[in-house]
């Protein structure tokens, strides 16, 4: 029995591994990228309408995060596909799931999706490098209607990766303070402007007995970064300086013990696992004084429907350090093109859409806020949100850095390993230096690792 | 004084199963609760049980366009993957209890050893090579890779338990082997079958993983649904809570229904001595 | 008696499309896998896989990172595991005696596995804050004092295993069941006519005819358990500070928040060593209980 069976057995495994060895030799050819020149048609199709539809009868495949901009680009979509005949298909992903699709596709070499949104800091450096996006400037500066000098440089410099751009800024962010104005009213303390007057008033409204508290910001070890990294640049610090990792400075460690120590002895228990959901939970829950985060979050403070101190928060401008006030303002969301499109120039002519000074407008007024500044100087720009935060906006993003996380290629390493130093504050930690040194330590290996890529 | 054991034992019993029955559906209480509740009720502690309800939740997740249809490819890939794991099941895990094939056992185990993650990338190559992505087929297949192992160990320890003078007297009386197993073990394998395909069918609707990558537009399944009520800046727990229980209606009422057939005692009579 | 040759290679025939389906799924991944721990890959389109030989797995030896994972990865299985098979069992039998509203109880027992597991994840997050959440609220109206939960270094894989065992106990209770319902009467009536309790019952009829279905219920939950990635990921995503990061975590950490694929892949086959090696075991384990061969 096991005698006629045997041959069988091995015919068809020998199958299968030959079919395996031919499918899966690694999707890694040495290509080096291309610079594609558009052709004359790309520029023409999305500004004139007259009659030119080169890439009628087209698709391209979109993929956004889940996210305000895309629920705003969505209904607009008919209108791009009437004027160039393009259709476009469009999946969206929560963050870490659109992270994990586009790695999945991207290593295997998938001509899809054509377009993505994806965020500049944190994973921009790596797309750019391992050649999964394609370059946009010739694109971007064919068409003088398109205005490419429009966009905020530091928008723009956020998406530039070894003096290319590749992608096109579409979300711009601050990190805000923000506050309960009726108790600050009732105790009578002004808003704080430096970070030594928030420290007062967070200790003066801290009642932890009668559950109120002073604080609240992001405690997990990799959110916590983005949003200590104002803190940092306040006192005038910052995660890196060329080559060289700095997050052990006397500045950087000022500028983490006051943010551990906030969290250690002013915030609501629990605060090791908060992220922002958990922080703006709490807050707009009334137990809460003081917080500080992305100024993008705002509806979950004032919002009815989220909290039950809706009418009650006001927005501030970070409050300065030794080197006054640094908030980051930085370009969260870009749209970027799949190196390995099929329809490169249909996909510029829809990037061009999405992000030309029209759409822009009708975007930001959905509460999406862009990177082109003539939108943000006109009057019809700035309705899409609440008329107390667009000073706090622009006041922000005047000073504001145009980065919020070590500006390295491996963001996640480093994002971790930075982090451990204010979670190590936040149990009790009192001789921080040495950690500061072991966590700039990994820093610096994770930075020179990144020289070699 | 047997009846008043008898009565407090099955005081006892009744209290046990009520508090079982507490603990393992509170969650899913709150779950429900929260459903009807707007954000800001959800995360206030005072608003537990005592709240204005509110259908905003639900509305949103019907508008959610396709949700409709994402109830419908969850149920094709789970009950696809679940079937075609039941033909090529239990044959296998009957072959394997009756002629301890331990070694083809523990292969198809080996499937289930492995972490999910390192079948992403590369079903994703293969499946873009013959362009199966966003097909039924590729989910299926999948889908079939977490249900048949369970199901065929499931019913391995099954028919290991079953007596063989059933089948003993069976071959004697004629019947070939096969025959044997379509007419005789099978009709008394109901709970067994019933209980793994159910489980099987279970972990393919929930499946999350697999069909993230190898689904499209056009296979979208529920897990993803609950997602879209996660975005950048915002958290749409009622909605979420809503969805959440959306899902798990369907696959509630198969339950309640297949518990039905899950008989006591074999079949009674067939081997006496 | 006849055979005709379909029956004398029946066990063949029922056994090998099974076995076929399995392989073709599974082949390439694990050639695929296997061959890039053997390199160093950003997943780059550009940069071929750069050889580092047995580097990624040294690497990991020396990773005190890993060595945590393995630590918390074992301590979370063995607690859940253990609760999980005793709970299971004990609930299966008072769930198996016949009453009013059996079936509907019996479903509602089923909730917690059915829901889809990244929803009660963040249920589970809300109900552990330890400010707004209920079961802080819960231990203070008894007059406790309320815990960290998920955000102590402490508290927190205990505070895992809870959930853990609250979604999957009634797996186990139900194959338990099933397999209750398949329990021959003879032994009992016997049993009954001899006046044994119900106890006795229980341990010298009962245990042992279930013996097989409770290890391969035990083992199959084994399995899930050590490679749980859910609930951990949507209640903590490894924290505070990595403490309830298990290994199936941190392969994915490697692979798609680090994108070191070579490093993620080495893990991965590691960790699948090590369920291999405890999966052996039990099969092992189960033969020596078994006695026969």
């Amino acid at each position: 029995m096991k005698k006629s069976l045997k041959p069988w057995i091995g015919t068809g495994t020998t199958l299968i591994m030959a079919a395996t060895f031919v499918a899966g030799c690694g999707s890694a050819s040495n290509t080096t990228q291309e610079t594609v020149k558009p052709s004359a048609a790309a520029t023409a199709a999305a500004t004139t309408a007259a009659g030119a539809k080169p890439f009628a009868g087209k698709t391209i495949s979109l993929v956004t995060a889940n996210h305000p901009w895309a629920d705003a680009i969505k209904p607009l979509l008919p209108d791009f596909e009437k004027e160039t005949g393009i259709k476009v298909n469009v999946e969206s992903f929560f963050e870490d799931q659109l992270t994990q699709k586009l790695t999945v596709q991207f290593t295997s070499g998938s001509a899809t999706p054509d377009v993505f949104m994806y965020r500049p800091l944190q994973e921009g450096k790596l797309f750019f490098k391992n050649g999964w996006v394609q370059p946009l400037d010739d694109y971007a500066k064919k068409d003088a209607n398109y205005d490419f000098n429009d966009f905020s440089k530091s928008a723009i410099g956020s998406t530039t990766v070894d003096a290319k751009l590749a992608g096109i800024p579409i979300i711009t962010e601050q990190e805000i303070l923000y506050y309960r104005k009726d108790l600050l009213e009732k105790a009578g303390i002004a808003v704080p402007k430096t970070l030594d007057e928030l420290q007062a008033a967070v200790k003066k409204l801290h009642d932890p007995k009668n559950e109120m508290y002073g604080f609240v910001a992001r405690g997990q070890r990799s959110p916590l970064v983005t949003q200590v990294s104002s803190f940092l640049y306040s006192e005038g610090a910052d995660f890196t300086n060329g080559d060289k990792a700095t997050i052990n400075t006397p500045e950087a460690v000022k500028a983490f013990t006051t943010y551990g120590t906030l969290l250690k002895d002013y915030a609501p228990p629990g605060v090791l696992n908060m992220s922002w959901p958990q922080a703006f939970g709490i807050f707009a829950q009334g137990k809460v004084a003081f917080l500080t985060d992305a100024n993008s979050l705002y509806n979950n403070a004032i919002d009815p429907a989220k909290s039950q101190v809706a009418d009650k928060v006001g927005f501030a401008v970070f409050p300065g350090g030794k080197a006054g006030s640094k908030p980051y303002s930085i370009t969260s969301w870009g749209l970027a093109m799949n190196a390995k499109s099929g329809n490169k120039d249909a996909t510029w002519a829809f990037i061009q859409w999405a992000t030309s000074k029209d759409v822009v407008l009708k975007t930001q007024q959905k509460g999406n806020p862009g990177a082109r500044t003539s939108v943000w100087d006109k009057p019809e720009g700035t309705t899409g949100f609440p008329a107390a935060l667009v000073p706090i906006i622009k006041e922000s993003a005047k000073a504001g850095v145009d980065h919020d996380r070590p500006t390295v290629i491996s963001v996640g390493e480093a994002r971790d390993a930075v982090g451990e130093i204010v979670q190590k504050l936040m149990t009790g930690e009192t001789n921080i230096q040495p950690v500061a040194d072991k966590a700039n330590q990994a820093l610096q290996t994770i930075m020179d690792k990144d020289k070699t890529k | 004084m047997i009846k008043k054991k008898g009565q407090g034992k099955r005081f006892l019993q009744t209290l046990l199963t009520f508090l079982v029955l507490i603990v393992f559906a509170f969650p899913f209480v709150w779950m429900l609760l929260a459903s009807f509740k707007t954000q800001a009720q959800i995360l206030s502690t005072g608003q537990l049980f005592v709240f204005k309800p509110t259908f905003h939740n639900y509305v949103a997740v019907f508008k959610e366009y396709d949700f409709l249809k994402f109830i419908w490819n969850s149920f094709v890939v789970a009950f696809g993957s679940t079937l075609l794991s039941l033909i090529l099941g239990l044959p296998a895990a009957y072959a394997i209890a009756r002629h301890h094939l331990q070694k083809l056992g523990l292969l198809i185990l080996v499937a289930r050893i492995i972490p999910g993650i390192t079948f992403l990338i590369p079903w994703f190559i293969l499946f873009s090579k013959i362009h199966l992505v966003d097909t039924y087929t590729a989910l299926i297949l999948s889908h079939m890779l977490v249900g048949l192992p369970f199901i065929i160990w499931i019913m391995i320890s099954f028919f290991e338990a079953l007596p063989t003078e059933i089948e003993e007297s069976a071959l004697i009386d004629g019947c070939t082997h096969h025959q044997v197993f379509l007419r005789i073990i099978m009709p008394i394998s109901g709970p067994g079958v019933i209980t793994s395909s159910l489980l099987s069918f279970i972990f393919s609707w929930n499946n999350f993983m697999f069909s993230i990558i190898l689904a499209g537009d056009k296979t979208k399944t529920l897990p993803i649904a609950v997602f879209n009520f996660m975005s950048y800046s915002e958290i749409n727990w009622g909605a979420l809570m809503a969805a959440a229980c959306i899902i798990t209606l369907p696959v509630l009422l198969i339950a309640l229904v297949s518990q039905r057939y899950v008989v006591s005692g074999l079949a009674a009579g067939a081997v006496k001595g | 008696m006849q055979y005709s040759w379909f029956n004398r290679n029946l066990k063949w025939i029922y056994t090998l499309p099974a076995v076929f389906f399995v392989l073709l799924m599974m082949l390439f991944p694990i050639i695929y896998t296997v061959r890039i721990s053997f390199y160093e890959w950003s997943m780059s389109a550009t940069t071929p896989p750069a050889w580092v030989g047995l580097g990624n797995y040294i690497a990991l030896f020396k990773d005190e990172r890993f060595w945590h994972a393995v630590g918390s990865t074992f301590y979370f299985t063995v607690a859940a595991l253990a609760l999980e098979v005793i709970l299971g069992v004990a609930i299966a039998l008072l769930l198996s005696r016949e009453f009013k509203g059996k079936n509907l109880v019996k479903t509602v027992f089923l909730l917690p596995m059915v829901a889809t597991p990244v929803a009660m994840g963040l249920v589970w997050m809300l109900i552990y804050e330890p400010t707004i959440g209920v079961a802080n609220m819960m231990l203070k109206s008894m007059g406790l004092s309320p815990l960290l939960w998920l955000a102590s270094p402490n508290q927190v894989i205990p505070s895992l295993v809870i959930v853990d065992v609250w979604e999957w106990t009634p797996m186990i209770a139900l194959i338990i069941m099933a397999g209750l319902a398949t329990l021959p009467s003879d032994p009992y009536e016997a049993a009954d006519v001899d006046g044994a309790s119900a106890w006795t019952k229980f341990v010298a009829i009962t245990l042992p005819l279930l013996r097989p279905t409770i290890i391969v219920a035990a083992m199959l939950r084994l399995i899930d358990v050590l490679k749980t990635f859910d609930i951990i990921y949507a209640t903590t995503q490894g924290g505070p500070n990595f403490s309830s990061e298990t290994l199936n975590l941190y392969g994915y950490v490697q692979g798609f928040q680090y994108f070191k694929l070579g490093s993620a892949s080495s893990l991965l086959v590691v960790f699948f060593m090590l369920v291999m090696g405890l999966t052996l075991f039990m099969i092992w384990m189960r033969k020596r209980l078994e006695g026969a061969s």
